[in-house]
């Protein structure tokens, strides 16, 4: 029995639309260590995010899922609402992409971290107000009194994701999930809250996945990697083995999105190598390698059968029949 | 790390390739949402289609007795009776044949006065949405003024000025629908103006008015069609609301509202006169709903 | 304000003025006033448009008045007395000038100001409306919020058909069915009443029938609206997603996330609606003989009663200007983004 923290195994999400299946993740498995921090990486469309809200419980009705998702031991999959709910915000929590839309516009900041409190906690609502305010010290935020009765227009982007942060620390979870928890943010505030989760982690001894489409972010925070394309884990490395010096990227789709990552050191005016083409229709998978159509190397049996995920070196698993050579990465 | 992966690397690793997997989501269920949707659209059409049918082309296939008159000795029948299958009323008038022309006249007064809306409101509206600058504020005010007016108020007060009949009728409810279209219109083609195709098209050159009926007017007209069925069902409830108070279409030329205000008289101990011309005049009302709703689940209208 | 503000005040009178320019220059304010502006050309307009449309009613007025029988002489008479020999424009003008100090005319049947009929029919009127809108839609929230709690479910299917069968059917069609039912068959109702009695009992008895004639079409309406709303908020919005993800149980998501947000488009719609309510008092309350303002209107019409019609129409009218623009406001001085003015950012 191996000391995870969290074990997702073979997880497949589909759910009908207007008279089709939609497959948006087709056998997903990966691990998280505790206070690890595991990055996923995919397009828009590749199922990163519908897995994550699979294991949090968060999908609408009428949703099937199959497969496992074990936290510490406990499987998630297949869970009553009302038992999930227990671990929702408690034990794992996420974080989402527009810190403008998470909160809701009605409602006090701090009401809405107290919240947060009250359900998992039997706390009353003054000694909820004083966690509330020391969360927002947590998360640096300035006068924490002052903004616990603000609203949310009333900060500023950055602000209010630290506030959605807040809230999804506020029973101190062992997992955090960060769903481009900062792509809605400038550059500068993008870093800052990078380096806020990362403190935050190391402090409260948190496991963190952060769910991005940039890999830039993954190879300066990740300790390893997941690369998902079309609902299926693709490359997946510890980070070092695929961004470090003398490391190695294999699959094909991973390195066409390492190399269309501009770069100073190109000259100038050199045509960014960009992957063509768009991710399959997730009602409509191709037989072969989903990929293929868009893949520079694609041979015969690549649109014949499926690769499956191996590991075909020790720690380092992909799923491609003719990978990349060993060459320099980025 | 070896010792954490899934078993299932094992047997891959010897398979070597991966079969599709298997659908997760019953067919079943996928044919019943698809079958669900096409009833939704054809059973409301096909509702209308019928009494389009019954009212326009079955009495020239058939002969009905005249609507607007009938014989004393025929008084009073019930339903089922033989050449009478609803039955007469106290006059002796055919009931079915009261009920089809009513319907002709229902029929054409709202399919004319939804016609003059969109054309005449589609017009303004399109023209107040685009050009903007006083057009709009101006416009936007004289329809203001006109929907200040409870509905059944201003067609009452117009259909007494212009006095009781079809064509009056007509023009009292065209001033309901025309004002009505021209918001909706305007509406949609102030969130259509900001798509950014269309800021090309004015940058390359094209004028305004092909602009209005190429670009914007295909965007707009879902939305409009599914408003006008609604539309329709309130045009033709408050048209039988007017033919109710007896301001409207006169006796003895028939109306399902006249028909509903005689049965008031005998609601004791004949409600059937009461009840088959409401029941049917909600069955065209449902239908036109329903057909409205079902077009803009298909059209993507919000 | 704050207590520091207050204290701030009262220690810097310079705060006094800048307190005076943030008000002035509230957003919510300005909203307003520019809301109201933009109405009085509206009232204009509906002052204009009855007092047109009423006099292009053919017919002679006194003659009307008068009968069949009067003499020319009379007839000159009476129309030198009521005005009506004045060029159009004059007679607008009086009437508007009678309107702006609150004086509707008098009118022709019965010689008595417009003001004191429109006054003693209308509290039976406000009281039947009052009735169906405060049943409407408090089962119109009820309803909306359980069907939103499982969409597509049991309840939820079955509110939307009640719904659309409350949209489809005709008011004055309704009030005649639920008569033979609950008067007729079961006698639980009066038919008709003329007056709504001296207790509470005899009033509700006598309003229940019109109150639900109106209110059913109304209760589907905002049962539909609200229902849509709600559903929307959960399955779109973000924040809804964010409260599930914080274990928040979901009748508390559902009532006090979405609901909240949804109440402000239902309370607008109600002020919106309240045209179409008025509209519909002037039809059921024959049929009920309620003795109430739709009913006058009606009878006004049928005896062309020319400043009676007036007069009543255009209360309707300005009671649904002012729904609409009360409307306008709730949305804007509700909305705490406007509220509280720009964000910080």
């Amino acid at each position: 029995m191996s000391n995870a923290l969290l074990e997702v195994e073979d997880l497949r999400v589909a759910f009908a639309a207007g008279g089709r299946e939609i497959r948006a993740v087709d056998g997903v498995s990966y691990t998280v260590e505790p206070g690890r921090t595991l990055a996923i990486i995919g397009e828009s469309g590749s199922g990163k995010t519908v897995g994550c809200r699979a294991i949090m419980g968060l999908l609408p009705v009428g949703t099937v899922i199959s497969g496992s998702a074990r936290l510490n031991g406990t499987e998630l999959i297949g869970l009553s609402d009302s038992q999930l709910r227990k671990h929702r915000g408690s034990d794992m929590a996420m974080v989402f992409q527009d810190p403008a839309r998470s909160l809701n516009p009605t409602m006090q900041v701090g009401k809405q971290i107290t919240e947060a409190i009250r359900t998992h906690r039997k706390v009353g609502k003054s000694e909820a107000r004083d966690q509330a305010i020391e969360l927002l010290r947590l998360v640096r935020i300035p006068a924490p009194e002052r903004r616990f009765s603000e609203y949310p227009h009333q900060l500023s982007g950055g602000m209010r994701q630290r506030v959605v942060i807040a809230m999804a620390l506020a029973c101190r979870p062992k997992l955090l999930i960060a769903d481009e928890a900062t792509t809605a943010l400038d550059v500068t505030t993008q870093a800052q809250i990078m380096e806020l989760l990362l403190e935050l982690q190391r402090d409260l001894d948190m496991a963190l996945i952060f769910i991005s489409h940039d890999l830039g972010l993954a190879a300066s925070y990740a300790d390893e990697v997941v690369v998902m394309y079309a609902g299926k884990v693709v490359e997946q490395a510890p980070a070092k083995r695929l961004f470090g010096t003398g490391g190695t990227v294999k699959m094909r789709y991973t390195r066409a999105l390492l190399d269309a990552i501009p770069h100073l050191e190109r000259p100038a005016h050199a045509e960014l190598p960009v992957v063509t083409g768009r991710p399959p229709d997730p009602s409509a998978l191709p037989v072969g390698c989903s990929f293929a159509p868009r893949c520079p190397s694609a041979a015969d049996d690549c649109t014949a059968k499926a690769p499956a995920l191996a590991e075909h070196a020790p720690g380092h698993r992909w799923a491609c029949w003719h990978p990349c050579e060993n060459g320099a990465t980025a | 790390m070896a010792a954490q992966l899934p078993d299932m690397t094992a047997a891959t690793l010897t398979a070597g390739a991966q079969d599709p997997l298997p659908s997760l989501v019953s067919a079943g269920r996928l044919r019943w949402q698809r079958i669900a949707r096409a009833l939704r659209l054809w059973v409301p059409g096909g509702i209308l289609i019928l009494l389009l049918f019954v009212c326009f082309v079955w009495p020239h296939i058939y002969s009905i007795p005249p609507g607007d008159s009938g014989s004393i000795l025929a008084a009073g029948e019930p339903p089922f009776s033989p050449g009478h299958w609803l039955g007469t009323d106290p006059n002796g008038v055919d009931i079915f044949s009261m009920l089809v022309y009513g319907g002709q006249v229902s029929f054409e007064i709202c399919l004319a006065v939804t016609a003059i809306g969109m054309i005449v409101g589609g017009v303004l509206g399109m023209t107040a949405g685009y050009f903007g600058s006083w057009v709009d504020p101006v416009l936007s005010r004289v329809f203001d003024v006109l929907i200040a007016f409870p509905a059944l108020v201003l067609v009452l007060a117009i259909a007494e000025v212009l006095g009781p009949s079809e064509m009056h009728l007509i023009w009292a409810l065209s001033f309901l629908s025309v004002p009505g279209f021209a918001r909706i219109f305007r509406a949609s083609t102030l969130v259509a103006r900001q798509q950014p195709y269309i800021t090309a098209a004015r940058l390359s050159g094209t004028s305004n008015w092909k602009i209005i009926f190429k670009h914007i007017l295909p965007n707009v007209l879902p939305g409009v069609v599914t408003f006008g069925l609604l539309f329709m069902g309130i045009i033709v409830i408050i048209e039988g609301a007017v033919d109710f108070l007896g301001l409207g279409i006169q006796i003895p030329q028939p109306s399902w509202g006249a028909m509903i205000a005689k049965g008031q008289n005998v609601l004791t101990a004949q409600p059937e006169y009461v009840l088959i011309p409401s029941i049917v005049l909600l069955i065209f009302v449902m239908s036109l709903n329903l057909l409205g709703d079902a077009l803009r689940e298909r059209w993507g209208v919000r | 304000m704050a207590l520091a503000q207050q204290v701030q005040l009262q220690r810097d009178p310079g705060a006094r003025s800048d307190i005076a320019r943030r008000v002035a220059g509230s957003p919510a304010l300005q909203l307003v006033g520019r809301r109201l502006l933009t109405a009085i050309p509206v009232l204009l307009g509906v002052t204009f448009l009855t007092f047109v449309v009423m006099n292009l009613i053919p017919g002679n007025p006194a003659q009307l008045i008068l009968g069949i029988n009067a003499t020319p002489g009379a007839i000159a008479k009476l129309d030198a007395t009521l005005g009506l020999n004045h060029p159009f424009w004059d007679r607008y003008w009086l009437w508007l000038d009678g309107l702006l100090h609150g004086n509707l005319g008098i009118s022709y049947s019965n010689q008595q100001s417009v003001n004191s009929d429109i006054a003693q029919f209308l509290p039976t009127t406000c009281w039947l409306l009052l009735y169906a809108l405060v049943v409407s839609l408090f089962l119109g929230v009820v309803v909306a919020v359980l069907a939103a709690r499982r969409p597509n479910g049991i309840v939820d299917r079955i509110s939307l058909a009640i719904s659309m069968l409350g949209l489809s059917v005709a008011p004055y069609a309704l009030a005649l069915v639920l008569i033979y039912v609950f008067s007729v068959r079961l006698g639980w109702f009066p038919t008709i009443s003329n007056s709504l009695g001296n207790s509470p009992l005899t009033a509700i008895r006598a309003l229940t029938l019109p109150a639900a004639s109106i209110g059913f079409p109304l209760f589907a309406v905002y049962t539909r609206i609200l229902r849509a709303d709600i559903v929307e908020q959960m399955q779109r919005e973000d924040y809804i997603v964010t409260a599930k993800a914080k274990g928040v149980p979901p009748w508390r998501v559902l009532v006090v996330h979405a609901t909240r947000n949804s109440l402000f488009t239902l309370i607008t719609l109600v002020a919106l609606n309240l045209g179409t309510l008025i509209g519909a008092a002037a039809i059921i309350e024959p049929i009920f003989s309620l003795p109430g303002i739709g009913a006058e209107l009606i009878n006004a019409i049928n005896i062309n009663d020319l400043p009676l019609v007036e007069g009543i129409v255009l209360v309707f009218a300005l009671v649904t200007v002012a729904g609409n623009l009360l409307a306008d406001l709730m949305y804007t001085v509700l909305d705490p983004r406007i509220r509280y003015g720009r964000a910080a950012s």
